[in-house]
């Protein structure tokens, strides 16, 4: 689902990533680990295209990323759910329209909108919050605002960028519930973390990222 | 459909969320098309003025003395045939005495002081509307007075030549000034939704990351840009019934004359302004949201 094949990138003369290899196959739970500033975030950006390698090659659910042009990029991203480190989430608008924005971009029916956007919310267990605007929730709840708008159009990957950064102990095991759930369906997982504890014991493929490398993969 | 329709949404909830800067780039741009918009009225009145006077405007065709009457007629049939004349009306000698009769009134008598009748017998060629520009008629005149047995040809050249000028010289005016407040219209909208645009770079970022399309992104800051021009336009328009109608009525009363110079402005002359008003305000947001990189 995810491959990567010597990537290389760098920003300026600051290497990040160094000869980057990775296979990451359909359906699986894999997570992404290193200390601050390994890269863990360009990785992922090199996934849905943000940013684009200096060497190598990336296959994304079938996309040939090195020969993707500029105007098919948002139908790739539309196959990626992303859950950002930053929330990205619209202030100025409510949690029922954050996500549903996600399926007015695939021009989806209002009344199929209205049906996701609820199942999800439920999901998340945020559908008594549908018509508050998010800056009055919590950070946990923006959280999950953020992971129910990376699934409700059931992307066929999902990427996590240090979806539990801030959260307690209690809240980001609600959250890791969550990717489980998503994962049970079928959508391949990759999260990118710094916290150890989210995999130890999960039994998941972990990819550990040190000095712009892959130092080691195991089973955690 | 949908992606539009949400677009008109999004872009309605702007208009009314950035309400201020709104109503501030509406009427800066109706200013600049109620005086465009004036200027074409004036120059509207003008033509309309040119016009009716055009109607009664002719060429006289004074003919030699003892002319003979096959040679009248000869003249008659040329004038007939000749696609750019539309009226022909003949004035003997005679004709031409009394007419003079009427004219002098009670200092007529001195007319009887000549033997002879002095005054030629004449043609009086109305000119068809659309030939009446000086330089055409100039040349007619001579080609009529090239002709056998026309004495002399003779109209009104300077009022023509004047009022020609005038109007040309505010056709000109219209077009500079329109291309300078059109330049400005779409300058005003790109400035604010350039603004629009730099205030929500974050939500077209994730837009963008969320698999937005180009046109998706796009058309919302479009359609705003259109809707401003469209309601610049219905103001600039209010704005000229209003003064050209509260002009027609007050000015009326203690100056009658202006009835003669304004005509009522017909409903099309009030459509021009929210169209151009539209267009240039999209070509602005077209070229303020400019090209967006994936």
């Amino acid at each position: 689902m995810i491959r990567f094949t010597n990537v290389s990138k760098s920003y300026d003369s600051d290497i990040v990533l160094k000869d980057i290899s990775l296979s990451i196959e359909k359906g699986e739970f894999a997570f992404l680990t290193g200390p601050s500033g390994v890269g863990k975030t360009t990785l992922l950006k090199l996934v849905y295209c943000a940013e684009r390698p200096d060497e190598g090659e990336i296959v994304v659910a079938g996309w040939d990323l090195k020969k993707i042009k500029p105007g098919t990029i948002p139908f790739l991203r539309r196959n990626v759910g992303i859950v950002f480190q930053d929330f990205r989430l619209l202030m100025n608008k409510t949690v029922f329209d954050n996500v549903a924005l996600a399926l007015r971009i695939h021009d989806m029916h209002p009344q199929e909108i209205k049906q996701y956007v609820g199942d999800v919310l439920k999901e998340v267990k945020l559908k008594h919050k549908e018509n508050i605007f998010p800056q009055h929730l919590s950070g946990g709840e923006q959280q999950r605002v953020v992971i129910a708008r990376a699934m409700v159009a059931k992307p066929t990957v999902l990427l996590a960028d240090e979806p539990t950064g801030n959260l307690d102990a209690e809240t980001s095991g609600a959250i890791m519930k969550l990717f489980r759930g998503i994962n049970a369906k079928g959508t391949t997982v990759l999260i990118a973390t710094h916290n150890d504890s989210l995999f130890h014991g999960m039994g998941r493929r972990v990819f550990y990222l040190k000095d712009a490398r892959i130092e080691k993969e195991r089973i955690e | 459909m949908r992606i539009f329709l949400y677009s008109v949404e999004t872009s309605l909830k702007s208009l009314w969320r950035e309400k201020w800067i709104n109503l501030l780039t509406v009427l800066s741009i109706s200013i600049g098309l109620l005086i465009i918009s004036a200027f074409a009225t004036i120059t509207h009145n003008l033509d309309s003025v040119l016009k009716r006077w055009s109607r009664d405007f002719g060429l006289v065709v004074y003919l030699n003395d003892g002319l003979s009457k096959e040679a009248e007629d000869t003249l008659t049939a040329f004038f007939r045939h000749d696609a750019d004349i539309s009226g022909i009306k003949y004035i003997s000698k005679e004709q031409a005495l009394e007419e003079l009769r009427l004219t002098l009134g009670e200092q007529s008598p001195v007319l009887e002081g000549f033997e002879d009748n002095p005054l030629p017998s004449s043609f009086e060629l109305t000119l068809k509307q659309e030939r009446l520009d000086p330089v055409f008629v100039q040349r007619k005149a001579s080609e009529i007075k090239r002709l056998n047995g026309v004495e002399e040809v003779q109209y009104g050249e300077k009022w023509l030549s004047s009022l020609n000028a005038l109007a040309n010289i505010m056709k000109v005016s219209v077009v500079f000034l329109g291309g300078a407040v059109f330049i400005a219209i779409a300058f005003i909208t790109y400035s604010t939704i350039k603004i629009f645009f730099y205030r929500r770079k974050d939500e077209i970022e994730t837009l963008k990351l969320l698999g937005a399309t180009r046109s998706f992104i796009r058309l919302p800051f479009l359609l705003e840009g259109l809707f401003i021009g469209i309601m610049a336009g219905a103001v600039s328009a209010l704005g000229l019934f209003g003064v050209y109608s509260l002009v027609m009525s007050k000015v009326a009363g203690f100056l009658p004359s202006i009835n003669i110079v304004m005509v009522p402005l017909p409903l099309k002359a009030y459509m021009p302004a929210p169209l151009a008003g539209a267009l240039m305000s999209f070509l602005g947001s077209f070229v303020a949201v400019g090209t967006i990189k994936y």
